[in-house]
């Protein structure tokens, strides 16, 4: 990065199943109006946009950035539209953190999206692959092997899942924009169908409809204020291929290279010492133990005993997706987002009920494909 | 004008366009062609650090359908990635800005995508917002036969003024081995085909077809080792205007207009006559003379327009834009072939998409660097 | 002329009908046609001599052109699984039903597999399994001439051969 770059607003939708209350022009700009009235800045104030969102069949709109460039207050400006799977919202923060950190802008709107109440989410994410047979319906069905191998490898056992799920539900609870809020416990999960064995029903991501808006912006624009910025650090988005023979689709290679090269760049020797918090991507339960290994947290195979030992409860020692996160919202293209503005909210000490105390660095996370596509961004209270 | 990074375009590889590929998906219409644009530049895929593609889903006809060329792109091991759902054109732009900001040196940028597989007059009406103007059902050839009425209303321009249009951008593709359509026709004969809709004829159209490319962006320092005659971008600008197609003046594109003039004010230049060649990303004649007022070129300019035939002898749709800086580096490196301008010393390239020219972004380019 | 709604239009409805001709490619129309005669056909590295199920033009792991084409096993290894609980779109099977990783004997990817006459709870990681094809005669030449794969009844394979071709 040729200079540095903060977050200084960020917005977010009532997450819900269903936004009737609101067009799909609507759905951006609830979280758009908000970010920029968090960053005190106006649609006139902004240099470009940077879109993101997951497949357009979702709602059946190809390009929607095209047809709500008027409502993203971006005519005659420059925009892009970002498209990685589901790490899209992450990848679409990180375009634009490149934007400003180019020097061609100073401050930069992005948006992530989805109002997948509108299309019919579960045919849009089943993999309907020409000449190929058909197998398995929704995307946990292509997960539930991995996290399956995941238990093999690790002796991980059966209780860790609903663990995660329950202390989700209760993380979600603390979040007012969250979709699923409802306290569960972890008899509740235990009881709930399996539905790709070995993910259970309350064990998987809501589908919601939903937004996420972020100002990025230089130095001098985020010394202006009005709020106490968040510094990105480093942030880098990866990508692997699918069909490479032992590729570890556990502890994918794209995550373990995006997470040390976030790393390095921002100085951070020990993640487990050094971040305070860390907002990822897990659409189901059993990736929380996945992830921080995948992350560096802890070694391979100790990622479950930090769950079994309750260490990412909120007030332990690193309280993972204080938000609720993607179990307890998922509008799939915003979900990125979401985790990297979660993440820009603790260091700015804006999180509301569900503030970690004392955070000065933040991980957030996403991942997308078949596990291929990561994007990953630090930030921190100081430059 | 504050210093930027000299970048230049190194390499490029495309797929003939074909009407329909009857032999290979998508990814198998790429994967020799970043193979090619490697070897173009004689370097290793390690040796690049950045990877980016544009592609459409709805245009693959499925979801995610572009996750498959990571695996012939040579994802492994893992690259740092981008991917958007825009015209390859824009992923190159993206490519630009990145190395603006330091954070690579080398970049690989990817289009693909089979139009034939789907029906893009079809699919194409999604783009417009599913409240008022998708439900009339407009397809592409209507909202560019609405700014072609426009235009024509405005200045007087006549079925042969677009004929003529058209027969030029034949005739240069006619000497194209990578265009879809390679026979001249007379504007006569152009004129004389049938309407689609009013004012456009089948003429007057883009054939869809399908096609794969690879460019290579590197940054000073490594672009003279990868290339003899790099072409280095001197100015860079893009814009989107709002879609709805009443609240513009489609006679003309503001945006295209904008976009050129801050393209052309970073590369130092007075007025898009400054250069030898212009690519357009234009798939109509009326699209072509419109663009040519937002740029300030007339026809009588010296600058030759579309040597490559430009879109109306082939559009494979994501990647049409992309191609348009292919074939600005193709003519200012010397590898043009058959269709090559002489003493090409500075070129633009443009892309657009979205209907009726909505979102618009230029290249300059030039065979020096811009900034010493 | 009807009567103005009286509430504010709500919903706007459309049906997206669009119909797409894909072509399956050569190397993926060879997979196909050879299994009506029962052959289960991968392509070669041209590098490293990796196998991969179905054809790939290319090694994703080496950058190589994979061009030959070679015959491998019906049978393999179940590498890892899932039991499915929800029906799938396209596909009429019994509930609860495993779909599985395969790596078959030659192969070095594995495939995505419907496994039967098993139940689910004895299925396990490693257990060998076979393809089982629909009879002569009635193969036409498309992925549904393997019906599913089954146990062979052979000794499982023990987690350090397959962990790593998951």
């Amino acid at each position: 990065m040729k200079r540095p770059v903060a977050v200084v607003g960020v917005g977010q939708t009532q997450h819900a199943s269903r936004r009737s209350d609101l067009s799909i022009p609507g759905l951006v700009r609830e979280a758009v109006d908000r970010a920029l009235a968090d960053a005190g800045l106006d649609y006139g104030d902004i240099d470009a946009v940077v879109m993101g969102k997951a497949p357009d069949q979702l709602e059946g709109v190809m390009q929607p950035e095209q047809f709500l460039a008027g409502a993203l207050g971006a005519h005659l400006k420059p925009l892009i539209r970002v498209h990685t799977a589901g790490s899209v919202g992450a990848s679409t923060a990180l375009a634009a953190v490149t934007h400003v950190a180019s020097g061609l802008f100073d401050r930069v709107l992005t948006v992530a999206w989805e109002k997948q109440s509108e299309g019919n989410a579960m045919w849009a994410l089943s993999p309907n692959l020409p000449f190929t047979p058909p197998l398995v319906a929704g995307a946990g069905g292509f997960f539930a092997p991995y996290c399956r191998a995941y238990m093999a490898r690790t002796g991980c056992p059966p209780h860790i899942g609903p663990m995660v799920a329950a202390n989700a539900r209760a993380n979600g609870g603390r979040n007012e924009y969250a979709h699923l809020r409802e306290p569960m416990t972890v008899e509740d999960v235990l009881q709930s169908p399996v539905l790709w064995d070995p993910i259970r029903y309350l064990e998987t991501c809501p589908s919601s409809d939903g937004a996420c808006a972020l100002v990025v912006a230089s130095e001098e624009q985020a010394k202006k204020g009005p709020r106490k910025p968040a510094w990105v650090k480093a942030g880098y988005s990866y990508a692997e291929a699918m069909w490479v023979p032992g590729r570890d689709q556990v502890s994918p290679q794209a995550g373990r290279l995006c997470a040390q090269k976030v790393y390095e760049k921002a100085g951070i020797k020990d993640p487990w010492k050094e971040i305070q918090t860390v907002e990822m991507y897990v659409p189901f339960a059993w990736f929380e133990p996945m992830w921080l290994e995948n992350l560096g947290f802890c070694d391979t195979g100790e990622g479950w005993k930090i769950v079994e030992r309750g260490e990412q409860k909120m007030g332990a020692h690193l309280p993972v997706n204080p938000s609720g996160g993607v179990l307890c919202t998922n509008p799939i293209g915003a979900s990125g987002m979401l985790r990297l503005g979660e993440a820009a909210l603790q260091v700015m000490g804006r999180a509301g009920e569900h503030q970690v105390e004392g955070v000065h660095n933040a991980l957030g996370h996403a991942y997308g494909g078949g596990a291929q596509y990561f994007a990953i961004w630090l930030v921190s209270d100081a430059l | 004008m504050a210093k930027l990074r000299n970048v230049a375009v190194v390499a490029f590889s495309q797929a003939p366009i074909v009407a329909r590929d009857e032999h290979r998906i998508a990814s198998e219409i790429l994967y020799p062609e970043v193979r090619s644009a490697l070897d173009q530049c004689d370097v290793e895929r390690a040796a690049i650090d950045y990877q980016v593609a544009g592609s459409a889903d709805y245009i693959d006809g499925r979801p995610f359908g572009f996750v498959a060329a990571l695996d012939v792109m040579g994802s492994w091991p893992a690259k740092q990635d981008l991917h958007l759902e825009m015209d390859a054109a824009f992923a190159a732009y993206y490519a630009w800005v990145r190395m603006q900001a330091g954070d690579c040196d080398t970049a690989l940028v990817c289009g693909y995508g089979k139009n034939s597989e789907g029906e893009p007059e079809r699919v194409l009406n999604l783009e417009l917002d599913p409240y008022y103007q998708a439900p009339l059902g407009l397809g592409p050839s209507a909202t560019a036969a609405l700014q072609a009425s426009a235009y024509m209303a405005r200045t007087g321009a006549t079925d042969r003024d677009l004929a003529e249009v058209a027969a030029r951008n034949r005739a240069a593709g006619a000497k194209n081995p990578c265009a879809q359509l390679r026979e001249a026709v007379p504007a006569g004969t152009l004129a004389a085909t049938p309407w689609v809709v009013e004012p456009l004829r089948r003429g007057y159209l883009p054939p869809y077809g399908d096609s794969a490319v690879c460019l290579v962006l590197a940054a000073e320092g490594k672009a003279e080792r990868m290339c003899d005659r790099p072409a280095w971008i001197h100015g860079v600008d893009q814009r989107i205007e709002m879609q709805t197609l009443g609240a513009r003046d489609l006679s003309r594109s503001a945006g295209a207009q904008l976009a050129a003039e801050k393209a052309l004010a970073m590369a130092g230049l007075g007025s898009g006559r400054e250069v030898d060649v212009v690519e357009f990303c234009a798939t109509t004649p009326a699209e072509e003379l419109i663009l040519r007022e937002a740029l300030g070129i007339e026809a009588g300019d010296s600058a030759v327009v579309n040597p490559s035939g430009g879109p109306l002898c082939g559009h494979p749709l994501m990647m049409t834009g992309l191609i348009r800086l292919g074939e600005a580096f193709r003519q200012l490196s010397g590898r043009a072939g058959a269709h090559a301008v002489p003493n090409v010393g500075r070129a633009i390239a443009h892309a657009a998409q979205g209907h009726c020219l909505q979102q618009n972004l230029f290249f300059v380019l030039g065979r020096e660097r811009r900034w010493t | 002329m009807s009567e103005p709604p009286k509430e504010p239009v709500k919903y706007v409805e459309a049906n997206v009908r669009l119909p797409y001709h894909y072509v399956a490619g050569d190397y993926r129309a060879r997979y196909l046609r050879a299994l009506k005669d029962k052959k289960i056909l991968g392509s070669k590295c041209s590098k490293t001599g990796k196998v991969f199920v179905p054809p790939l033009v290319a090694s994703p792991e080496s950058f190589a052109p994979a061009e030959d084409l070679v015959e491998v096993a019906d049978r393999g290894v179940m590498t890892t699984f899932c039991i499915v609980r929800i029906p799938v779109i396209g596909r009429n099977v019994e509930l609860p039903y495993v779909a599985a990783s395969v790596a078959l004997d030659g192969a070095d990817i594995s495939i995505f597999a419907l496994i039967q006459e098993c139940k689910p709870e004895d299925v396990r990681m490693g257990m060998r399994v076979e393809a089982v094809w629909k009879p002569d005669g009635e193969r036409q030449g498309d992925h549904e001439d393997i019906l599913y794969f089954r146990p062979t009844g052979e000794p499982d394979v023990p987690p350090a051969s397959f962990l790593n071709r998951l």
